[in-house]
């Protein structure tokens, strides 16, 4: 054996002893044709395989390959031409079934056939290149049986009715329905697409156009809607049952575009049903069905969501500029939270947090709530609310999730330097008052404020926290030096404000009582002898006093009063009527504001500690002022003072609104002289761009503002225009 | 051995060889022969007969099925022409003076099982 295996290798064919015959090729064909027949009329049981896989062998061996193959060829063509005639035989309801029976009997012959023919179909026809015999088989029991015209047409035409039929609501053989649409895929992609699958569509498209007409008509917007995710949903399972999975795509495309993509507007626009409608009556369920249809289609969501961006858009623009709406602050900003909680609720559980409608939604919001100039002074007062009253007993989790929602709000705001001058207003008499539920809350939105806008924004707003604490720890200091020759005497509590910090209030005369005037001096001196230097000024509007009354029947009350009113009810412990002359000359205080305290003095029911001559609802220089006697309330403590934060009149408005725009030259110069120091030569639309692009986290410059303060900086020469170009500026170091 | 589990291969003279259906196999023929759908006699009767195929040849190739199915267990075998020539150099030499008593070349044996029996997936072709 090992001598042998050195041998260079050959081999031999294992050749069987063939006589050498001239009909041999022809016998040996019969033998194998014979076969073929038995075996298409169920009749091969009893053959033998080795018989058969011989003959072929020695065949192809022989070199008789094509007698072999083209022999094949005929015989099958033949009996398949049977075949086809005994499916176009059949009746109505059992062609498919004809069909099906004989397809899957032509595929268990061609196995058979192909076993026995194995030597040829693994060296004869790769050698020549010829169609394999499984191949062969199917391509003859196409072009023969599916594709012989009487077969083809009748075929086409019973897929199709029994699609419709089942549309229809019909029970059909879903089976046989798989099994020819398996039929269809396995003789090739093209044959089922050119067959069955393009007529399918083309005919879907048309009875899917008629139903959404009919559907339209006959249907409001929801019910629409319903119908058809539907028949969606009936055509993904169709197809899962009994079609080939590329086709899904297909047809849903088909269903999308008849059914929503060609009504797209008219659905979203019905009247009485349509988005806008779903959206006044939360109807989140159609809603949401509504988002997942669409959003199939090219564009769908976009016009949901430009319908819904208009709507929010005009309902806003009603809601900032109805005056009944404005006349109380706290309740339009409460409005405002709760629209912007409604789309939110809307955007999560309907249109799956979709982050473009988010978009949408706060730009909608930016864009109404700065149409009317006075939501940030809206917005600081909500906050006043909440923070003096609004929040009491409220959890740690509520109150930040109050706060939070406020900024969110407070980001829509294009004018935040505005906010933060009412804000610190607000904030300044919260403090004064000692009125602040929770010192924490404030502390806690301080921190938002300034994650929000940056440090620059909130240390004004700290320096106040921080001046109330140093004035406790003064206070300590004072009563602890001069406690002895203070203890008789009216109890004193003062804040002492660092300017910078506080809003800027003009300086009012007032003369303090005499009892008063002593302790003030003392502190005064306190101070000032122990930080030189400084210059103290008091802030007689900005006041408190607690008063110890006592009234006819011998009634006590505490009256909680402004530091006007103190001195102007200081003034009745020496005489039980005045006029308004005779208040005014000994207090000197402002007209105006002397009438506002009087009024909250004399003319409020339940707190009319003084008596007014004549009874008018106004303050005339000629009324005359007389004590109480017959006041009586149920509480002890009774609450006078006017330094609650309210809505600005319309001068009041007018006058922040001034200070507001001089407070912004000065930040627009600034950004001006920062972008030309480093860009040395730009141009007027340049600069005019850049600087509001610098300031608009505080505020929106007025292009003409920027055109001004750039002039003004050309006069003081920080700045000159280029002798060429007029619309050139540069900058000089 | 069960009888369903078997299978007779009857070489020319008429010598019966019992084997497992599972060694048969081994051989893509015989595997086709008994598995064809159908009803062919083998396949009915589970006897081959090889009226091409002397016993000594036989004898050898079925020697050569249970070699294959005892290497190939839990292995990765190549299916390729020198794993055949390999198991029956092995099957060859065990039977002393096996070679004198062939009629016709070792290689044609060879052709045989591999082109005709289909035991390996490498046909070589004449």
């Amino acid at each position: 054996m090992s001598a042998q295996k050195k041998k260079a290798f050959q081999i031999e064919a294992f050749k069987h002893r063939v006589v050498v015959d001239p009909k041999y090729a022809e016998k040996t064909w019969k033998i194998l044709e014979h076969a073929i027949h038995e075996i298409y009329n169920h009749n091969a049981s009893g053959l033998s395989f080795e018989e058969l896989y011989r003959n072929a062998y020695n065949m192809v061996l022989h070199k008789f390959g094509e007698k072999l193959y083209s022999g094949l060829v005929t015989t099958m063509t033949s009996h398949l031409k049977a075949i086809s005639s005994s499916i176009e035989a059949a009746q109505g309801g059992l062609f498919l079934d004809e069909l099906n029976r004989k397809w899957a009997e032509h595929n268990k012959a061609m196995q058979m056939i192909r076993d026995i023919l194995m030597y040829m179909d693994r060296t004869f026809i790769p050698n020549t290149h010829k169609t394999p015999v499984h191949e062969l088989g199917l391509n003859l029991w196409r072009d023969v049986v599916i594709h012989s015209s009487a077969v083809q047409t009748r075929l086409q035409a019973i897929l199709l009715e029994n699609v419709r039929r089942e549309r229809s609501g019909e029970v059909i053989d879903r089976g046989l329905m798989r099994s020819i649409s398996k039929m269809l895929m396995d003789l090739g992609p093209s044959v089922y697409q050119d067959d069955f699958e393009k007529h399918f569509l083309e005919v879907s498209a048309d009875f899917y156009r008629l139903e959404s007409q009919d559907f339209i008509e006959s249907c409001d917007c929801g019910e629409y809607l319903k119908k058809a995710e539907r028949r969606l949903n009936e055509e993904i399972e169709r197809v899962s049952h009994y079609l080939d999975a590329k086709s899904e795509v297909k047809i849903t495309n088909v269903v999308e575009k008849e059914m929503i993509e060609n009504h797209m507007h008219r659905l979203v626009q019905m009247e009485n049903s349509g988005l806008v409608n779903m959206i006044v009556d939360e109807k989140y369920e159609d809603l949401g069905r509504m988002y997942c249809l669409f959003r199939r289609v090219p564009n769908g969501l976009v016009l949901v969501r430009d319908v819904m961006t208009s709507y929010i858009r005009d309902t806003g623009k009603q809601l900032v500029t109805d005056p009944e709406r404005l006349k109380d602050p706290v309740d339009f900003v409460q409005h405002l939270l709760d629209l912007k909680d409604k789309y939110d609720k809307i955007i999560t559980s309907a249109f799956s947090n979709d982050k473009t409608f988010q978009n949408a939604l706060n730009s909608s919001f930016e864009y109404f709530m700065n149409l009317n100039s006075r939501s940030p002074e809206f917005i600081s007062l909500f906050v006043d609310d909440k923070l003096r009253k609004g929040l009491r007993g409220v959890t740690e989790e509520d109150v930040e999730l109050v706060l939070d929602k406020v900024m969110m709000l407070f980001r829509y705001l294009q004018e935040k330097d505005v906010f933060e001058k009412y804000y610190k207003q607000h904030l300044a008499k919260r403090l004064l008052s000692g009125k602040t539920v929770s010192e924490d809350a404030e502390r806690s939105l301080i921190v938002k404020l300034k994650t929000e806008c940056g440090y620059q924004f909130t240390s004004k707003l700290e320096g106040m926290f921080t001046d109330m604490k140093t004035s406790q720890d003064t206070m300590q200091g004072f009563s602890a030096r001069h406690g002895a020759d203070i203890a008789d005497g009216p109890m004193l509590s003062v804040q002492v404000l660092t300017t910078g910090s506080w809003p800027t209030q003009p300086i009012t005369t007032c003369n303090l009582p005499a009892e008063i005037r002593g302790m003030c001096e003392k502190f005064r001196n306190y101070y000032l002898g122990t930080h030189t230097g400084r210059r103290l000024s008091w802030q007689t509007n900005m006041g408190t006093a607690d008063l110890k009354a006592t009234f006819g029947k011998g009634q006590k009350h505490e009256l909680n009063v402004s530091t006007y009113q103190m001195c102007v009810l200081m003034l009745f412990n020496n005489a039980d009527r005045l006029s308004y002359k005779e208040i005014e000359q000994p207090t000197e205080i402002p007209a105006s504001d002397l009438k506002r305290c009087l009024q909250s003095l004399a003319c409020v029911k339940g707190k009319n500690v003084l008596r007014k001559e004549p009874m008018s609802k106004d303050i005339a220089d000629t009324d005359t002022f007389l004590f109480n006697d017959k006041f009586t309330s149920k509480f002890f403590k009774v609450k006078i003072g006017t330094v609650a934060a309210q809505r600005e009149s319309e001068p009041e408005n007018q006058e922040t609104r001034q200070r507001v725009e001089e407070d912004r030259k000065p930040q627009i110069e600034a950004a001006i002289v920062r972008i030309m120091k480093a860009r040395r030569v730009l141009d007027h639309n340049n600069i005019v761009a850049e600087v509001t692009k610098q300031l608009q986290s505080r505020f929106l410059p007025n292009p003409v503002v920027i055109k001004k303060r750039i002039e003004s900086l050309i006069e003081r020469e920080f700045l000159e225009r280029d002798k060429g170009d007029r619309k050139l500026y540069r900058y000089l170091a | 051995m069960k009888k369903e589990d078997t299978v007779k291969l009857i070489s020319s003279e008429g010598m019966e060889f019992v084997i497992d259906k599972e060694a048969a196999m081994v051989s893509q023929t015989i595997r086709n022969m008994l598995t064809s759908p159908g009803g062919f006699a083998e396949a009915e009767h589970g006897v081959v007969t090889f009226p091409e195929i002397n016993a000594v040849i036989l004898e050898k190739i079925c020697q050569y099925f249970y070699w294959s199915l005892q290497y190939s267990r839990g292995k990765e075998t190549d299916d390729s022409l020198s794993f055949v020539i390999r198991g029956f150099s092995f099957v060859a030499e065990s039977t002393p003076d096996w070679c004198s008593c062939l009629r016709g070349s070792v290689y044609v044996v060879l052709h045989c099982m591999v082109a005709y029996l289909q035991i390996s997936c490498v046909i070589v072709l004449t």
